[in-house]
């Protein structure tokens, strides 16, 4: 089994120890029911989705300045996993609102920016795919990724400001009893693991990616000159 | 003294290869030509050779300096005509001139020069985009050679000229080191000594020595 | 090493009528007397973000404002200048369409037009001009710039929308408190110039 598939396999268990820390360990919640299981991964997404952005802004700096390809192909990998967290984090995040506040949305702050983030995310991927391949897809997604990283919590500023002046519908409240933190934690260290193990992988499909790209060419010049010779 | 020097330029667009390994070399006060079809990677070397653009890999050289990093400095002493004109229609000749010296750091006083150098002092006040295709080529030349600079790089000037463009060419690159791509045999044959041939991204065959003839 | 702006006179004559296009079809808006100072600020950062967008995309979109891009480029003027320079038309051509939306909004919906609306507005040009213009420059070279344009430029924007339309909002005599939105508008205008001003090079060279 090569490393890759023994840290898929250990990833995999990981999450399985925190689902059952989840269901198993922690109580259910006095208010929400059931529901409130839902938070223990949404909100560890959340962190591995940001986390991951930082990944993906250190990578873009990190090219820009040393034309550091390894940089770049870290950031591309982080980009595509943060991407999955960020919507699962919403996706969570909807399926839970809808019974606690009655509405699978509302603009606040967290949820903003947070859809902020999943929309400069996507821009980050399709630049890439979509600019000339190279330098060129790696040096325009960096700069989008610097302006998305500071982006996000300007926006989440702004709204958060704007709420002052506009007393809206409450936010969540975040007090847990020890339980339940334990049971977080544990649920986050996992997801984090399950993320870095995601990257990891996608890295290395990066770079076999990127090798590839780089042996195709040359075959397909000789090939005529074998044939034709010189001219 | 050599102006360019360049080895193994590669220039690569995703999977596909514009330039495969070429080596080359100018000369100072050389003019080279560089020949082969569409699509043969003129327009990409040329652009290299201008610091437009930064080969995938490979080393070039010029003046002494690495082009892939001292592009700005390099580019004030390099003119640049390329395929495409990049003239501001709005402006009238005189104009697009003289926003460049101001980009390029050069006495307003050369515009006058230069245009009656490429034959339009009768014309430097119509807009840009009045200009006949040949008149505009013209002009892009002028752009390029005012700040006087000691290596001209030209992607097909000939291809919109209108009469007489042969000898505006010969009088624009005398005195300087030259590359100038282009289709035409002939005019390759008229102003330079030297030959190139692309295809494909490659060099094709040896750069050939070109019987001078004024 | 600057100048550059006299050569926008092409696009503006588009800018002009895609906002009064828009003011015009804002009439699908429940407007009266009474709601109009709330909902005024809105209706004003619709239409100015839309032709904001359109004018941005038309304006880097063009071959040939590609190709001259890269004339100046091949120049040792520095490309955080050229950026300067465009920005600066950008700037402008938002003023433009601000000086036909305001009034049109002030005459149609019958709101004050007083000099903090006015400051208001172009304190947030500035950056929603620098910002434009940065990821019109990137996405000009890009396929499916329509669609990539917004994509990435909006969730710059929204930041200064928010303070700008509040601070709009207040001066129209709407609801909200205070706070001080035009100072945090400088403090973002200051933040983006000098990130688009160090990152410019990026965008617009190899």
């Amino acid at each position: 089994m090569t490393k890759y598939e023994k840290g898929a396999l250990a990833a995999v268990a990981a999450m399985v120890v925190a689902a059952g820390f989840i269901f198993l360990y922690a109580p259910t919640d006095a208010l929400q029911g059931p529901v409130q299981r839902i938070f223990y991964i949404h909100v560890s997404s959340a962190i591995a989705a940001y986390g991951c952005f930082a990944l993906v802004l250190i990578g873009g700096i990190a090219y820009l300045w040393k034309e550091n390809v390894a940089a770049d192909r870290l950031a591309r990998a982080a980009a595509l996993v943060g991407l999955v967290f960020t919507t699962i984090t919403l996706v969570m995040g909807m399926i839970w609102a809808k019974p606690t506040w009655g509405t699978y949305w509302t603009w606040d702050a967290r949820l903003t920016s947070t859809l902020v983030l999943w929309i400069i995310y996507a821009g980050y991927l399709m630049v890439r795919r979509l600019a000339d391949p190279g330098r060129q897809a790696a040096r325009f997604a960096a700069v989008v990724g610097i302006f998305g990283f500071i982006d996000v919590p300007v926006v989440h500023f702004s709204v958060t400001w704007w709420r002052t002046q506009h007393p809206g519908p409450v936010v969540i409240n975040d007090a847990l009893p020890p339980q339940m933190l334990v049971a977080f934690f544990v649920t986050m260290a996992c997801t984090l693991f399950l993320a870095a193990v995601m990257i990891a992988i996608r890295y290395r499909i990066e770079l076999l990616m990127d090798q590839a790209a780089e042996k195709v060419v040359p075959a397909a010049i000789a090939a005529p000159n074998e044939a034709g010779g010189v001219r | 003294m050599s102006v360019i020097v360049a080895a193994s330029l590669t220039q690569r667009f995703g999977s596909e290869v514009g330039l495969d390994g070429v080596d080359l070399d100018v000369d100072a006060g050389e003019h080279l030509a560089v020949l082969g079809d569409n699509g043969a990677g003129k327009t990409t070397l040329l652009r290299i050779l201008a610091t437009a653009a930064r080969p995938t890999s490979g080393r070039i050289e010029i003046f002494g300096l690495n082009a892939t990093i001292e592009r700005r400095r390099l580019r004030g002493v390099i003119g640049f005509v390329a395929h495409a004109p990049g003239l501001y229609p709005a402006l009238s000749a005189a104009e697009n001139l003289e926003f460049y010296c101001t980009l390029q750091g050069v006495d307003r006083g050369r515009v006058a020069e230069v245009l009656e150098l490429v034959g339009l002092a009768e014309l430097a006040h119509r807009p840009a985009d009045k200009l006949s295709r040949g008149a505009q080529q013209r002009l892009a030349i002028g752009r390029a050679v005012l700040h006087d600079p000691k290596l001209l790089v030209l992607d097909e000037p000939d291809a919109s000229l209108d009469s007489g463009g042969a000898d505006l060419l010969a009088r624009v690159m005398r005195g300087r080191t030259a590359v100038i791509a282009t289709h035409d045999h002939a005019l390759a044959n008229r102003l330079c000594q030297r030959s190139l041939m692309l295809r494909r991204g490659r060099v094709v065959g040896v750069p050939t020595r070109l019987r001078v003839v004024h | 090493m600057r100048s550059e702006w006299r050569t926008r006179e092409l696009v503006p004559a588009l800018a002009q009528f895609v906002v009064l296009a828009l003011v015009i079809a804002n009439f699908g808006f429940q407007i009266d007397s009474r709601n109009a100072p709330a909902i005024a600020p809105g209706v004003l950062w619709m239409a100015l973000v839309f032709a904001g967008l359109v004018a941005f995309g038309r304006a880097f979109a063009a071959e040939r404002e590609q190709s001259s891009l890269e004339a100046m480029l091949m120049t040792p003027a520095s490309p955080a200048a050229i950026f300067a320079g465009k920005a600066l038309a950008a700037a402008l051509l938002l003023v433009l369409c601000e000086a036909v939306l305001l009034p049109a909004l002030a005459l149609f919906f019958s709101v004050p037009l007083s000099l903090e609306v006015v400051s208001a507005v172009l304190l947030a040009t500035v950056g929603m001009a620098v910002l434009g213009c940065l990821f019109a420059a990137m996405v000009a070279r890009v396929r499916a710039r329509e669609l990539l344009l917004p994509l990435l430029t909006l969730p710059l924007w929204i930041p200064f929308i928010v303070f700008g339309g509040q601070a709009v909002q207040v001066a129209m005599g709407g609801g909200g408190g205070a706070g001080n939105a035009s100072g945090l508008l400088i403090d973002l205008d200051i933040l983006f110039v000098v990130l688009t001003s160090l990152v410019a090079r990026f965008v617009l060279d190899d």
